[in-house]
C-alpha cells in the first residue's frame, strides 16, 4: 500500500513537472492548429471536408503525440540525474522501480491530458462545420494513445541505458521501424537472401505500431470489433510490461557514482 | 515596439519581391514544379501510419493542379493529373471521391479536362475493385461508358449490375433503360422498363409505364416512316397528310400516340414525330 502511495506521489510530481514544459504547449498548440486548419483545407477538397478534418486531427494527434512522448520520455530520468535531484529522492524510502513506475505513470497521464485536448480540438472542429460528433473516432484515439504509451516506455527504457540525445535517436529509430513492420514482414519479396529467422525475429521483437492504427477504419466507418481492441490492448500491456521491466532492471543495476 | 518595425517592414517586402520573381521565372520554367517522379507506393512507404493524411494532401494538390490548369494556364496541360490521382488513390484506396472526381477531371474534353475518358474508366474500375460495395463508382462507370464512349449497351449492362448492389437506388435501372432507348436498343430497353414496371410502385412505376408507352409511340413512328417510304416509292411524292387515302392503306400503326395526341407530320422533310403538344414529347438529345 505504501509502495503504491509512493508511486502515485512520483507520478503526480512528474505530471506537474511535465505539464509545465513549454515545448509541450507548443506541440499541443500546433496539433490543435493543424486540426482546425482542416476547416480551411476542407473547403479546397471538393466535398471531403469531414474526411480531411478527421484525417488531419488524428494524424496530428499521432505525430505530435509521438514527438511529445519521445521528447519528454527521454528526459524524465536523465534530467533528474543531470540536476542531481535523483540522489536525495533515492535516499528516501523509495525504490528505484517505484521511482521509474511513478515517472512512467506521470507521463502517461500527461499524454492522456494532451490526447484529450487534441481530441477536444478535433470534435470542436467537427462541431463548427456542423458535422456529426462520431463517437467511433474515440477508437482511433484509443489506438493512438496505446501507441504513445509504448513510445513513452521505449524512450524511458533507452534513457536508462544511455544519454538523452542518443536515447532520442534510438527511440525514434525503433518507432519508425515499428511503423514499417509490414515491410519487415514482407522483406523477402525484395531481398530474398535475408534469412527468414532474422526477419521473423525482427518482426516479433520490434513494436508493431501498425496494430494501433484504426484511423482509416473509423474515418470510413468500418467497424472495429471489440475483440480487436481487446487484443491490441493486451499486446500493448505485454509490450509495456516487457519494456518497463527492462528499464527497471537497467535502472536497478545502474551505478550513479 | 520601434525595434520590431524594421524587421516587419522588411518581412512585408518578401511577398512583394516574390510576386515579381514568379512573373519573371514563369517564362523560364517550362514545366510545372510539382514533384511527380514519386509513385503512390513511394509516398506510402515514406509516411507509415500517415497514408490517409498524405492522400488528403495529394488530393488537395490534385484539385489545385486541375483548377489552376483549367482556369489560369495559357497552354492547358494536364499531364500530371493522372500521376497525382494515382498517388492519392494508392495512399488511400477507399477514397471514393478521389476516383469519382478524378475520373471527371480526366474524362472532360480538353481544354476543360484531360480528354482521356478511357483512362478515367480505368481509374473508376480500379476504384470499384478497391471498393466492391460502392454502387456509386459502378454508376459512374456506366455513365462514363454512355457519355464519353457512346456505348449505351455496355453502360446499361453496368448500371443494371450496379442496381443489384445493396443500397443502390432503383433509378439506376431506369437510367439503364433510358440509355438503351436513346441508343436505339429498344427491345432491351422495353424489357428493363417492363421489369421496373412490375417491381416498383408509385412514381417509379408511373415513370416505367410512361416509358413503355413512349416506346410504343416510337415503334408506331417507325411504322409511319416505313409507310411514308413505300408511299413515296409508289407515287414519287410524299402524301399531303397521314390520313391521305393511299397512305392509310399502307399504314399498320395508330395515328395517335398512346396519350391520344395525333403524331406530327412534317411534309417538307417527310418525317413523323411525337407532337410537341403531347405529354409524350421530349426534346431530342
Amino acid at each position: 500500500m505504501g509502495g503504491l502511495k509512493r508511486v502515485l506521489a512520483v507520478a503526480s510530481n512528474t505530471f506537474r513537472e511535465t505539464i509545465r514544459e513549454r515545448v509541450l504547449y507548443n506541440l499541443v498548440f500546433f496539433a490543435v492548429l493543424m486540426t482546425i486548419s482542416g476547416l480551411l483545407l476542407g473547403h479546397l477538397s471538393i466535398r471531403q471536408d469531414e474526411k480531411i478534418i478527421k484525417d488531419l486531427g488524428l494524424g496530428a494527434m499521432d505525430v505530435f503525440g509521438t514527438v511529445i512522448a519521445i521528447f519528454i520520455g527521454v528526459q524524465l530520468v536523465s534530467k533528474e540525474i543531470e540536476r542531481r535531484s535523483l540522489f536525495p529522492l533515492l535516499a528516501k524510502p523509495l525504490g528505484r522501480e517505484e521511482f521509474l513506475i511513478g515517472k512512467a505513470a506521470g507521463l502517461a497521464f500527461t499524454l492522456l491530458v494532451n490526447v484529450a485536448v487534441m481530441t477536444l480540438g478535433l470534435y470542436l472542429t467537427l462541431l463548427l462545420t456542423g458535422r456529426a460528433l462520431d463517437p467511433d473516432l474515440l477508437k482511433a484515439v484509443y489506438g493512438i494513445y496505446l501507441g504513445l504509451l509504448l513510445v513513452m516506455a521505449l524512450a524511458l527504457m533507452f534513457s536508462t541505458l544511455t544519454s538523452s540525445a542518443v536515447a532520442s535517436i534510438c527511440t525514434f529509430v525503433v518507432v519508425v521501424a515499428g511503423r514499417y513492420s509490414d515491410v519487415i514482414r514482407n522483406i523477402k519479396e525484395v531481398a530474398a537472401d535475408v534469412p527468414s529467422g532474422l526477419i521473423q525475429t525482427l518482426y516479433w521483437v520490434l513494436p508493431n505500431f501498425r496494430n494501433f492504427d484504426f484511423k482509416n477504419a473509423v474515418v470510413y466507418s468500418v467497424p472495429v470489433p471489440p475483440g480487436t481492441l481487446t487484443l491490441v490492448t493486451l499486446y500493448a500491456l505485454v509490450y509495456l510490461t516487457v519494456v518497463l521491466g527492462i528499464a527497471m532492471a537497467t535502472f536497478r543495476s545502474k551505478d550513479f557514482q | 515596439m520601434k525595434r520590431w518595425l524594421a524587421p516587419l517592414a522588411l518581412a512585408a517586402l518578401v511577398p512583394f519581391i516574390q510576386v515579381r520573381i514568379d512573373a519573371r521565372l514563369s517564362d523560364l520554367h517550362s514545366r510545372s514544379d510539382l514533384l511527380y517522379l514519386w509513385t503512390g507506393e513511394h509516398v506510402r512507404r515514406l509516411s507509415p501510419g500517415l497514408e490517409d493524411l498524405m492522400a488528403d494532401i495529394y488530393w488537395l494538390r490534385t484539385v489545385q493542379y486541375f483548377g489552376s490548369q483549367r482556369a489560369f494556364a495559357v497552354e492547358k496541360n494536364f499531364e500530371l493529373l493522372q500521376p497525382l490521382i494515382d498517388i492519392t488513390t494508392t495512399l488511400d484506396p477507399r477514397f471514393e471521391l478521389a476516383y469519382r472526381y478524378g475520373a471527371v477531371f480526366l474524362a472532360e474534353e480538353h481544354p476543360n479536362g484531360a480528354g482521356q475518358p478511357r483512362a478515367a474508366i480505368k481509374l473508376l474500375e480500379r476504384g470499384a475493385r478497391a471498393n466492391p460495395a460502392s454502387w456509386r463508382i459502378q454508376q459512374d462507370i456506366g455513365f462514363f461508358h454512355y457519355f464519353f464512349l457512346n456505348d449505351p449497351q455496355e453502360a446499361a449492362r453496368i448500371l443494371v449490375e450496379a442496381s443489384k448492389m445493396p443500397g443502390a437506388p432503383v433509378w439506376l435501372r431506369s437510367s439503364a433503360a433510358d440509355f438503351l432507348q436513346t441508343g436505339g436498343e429498344r427491345d432491351t430497353a422495353r424489357r428493363v422498363w417492363q421489369h421496373l414496371y412490375e417491381e416498383s410502385e408509385g412514381r417509379m412505376r408511373d415513370n416505367a409505364l410512361f416509358n413503355l408507352r413512349r416506346l410504343d409511340a416510337l415503334d408506331a413512328i417507325d411504322a409511319h416512316q416505313q409507310a411514308l417510304e413505300e408511299f413515296r416509292r409508289r407515287n414519287a411524292r410524299l402524301p399531303e397528310s397521314l390520313t391521305e387515302p393511299g397512305m392509310s392503306a399502307l399504314l399498320r400503326a395508330p395515328l395517335r400516340d398512346p396519350v391520344g395526341v395525333p403524331f406530327a407530320y412534317d411534309r417538307e422533310k417527310g418525317t413523323v414525330s411525337i407532337a410537341r403538344s403531347s405529354s409524350m414529347w421530349r426534346a431530342p438529345r
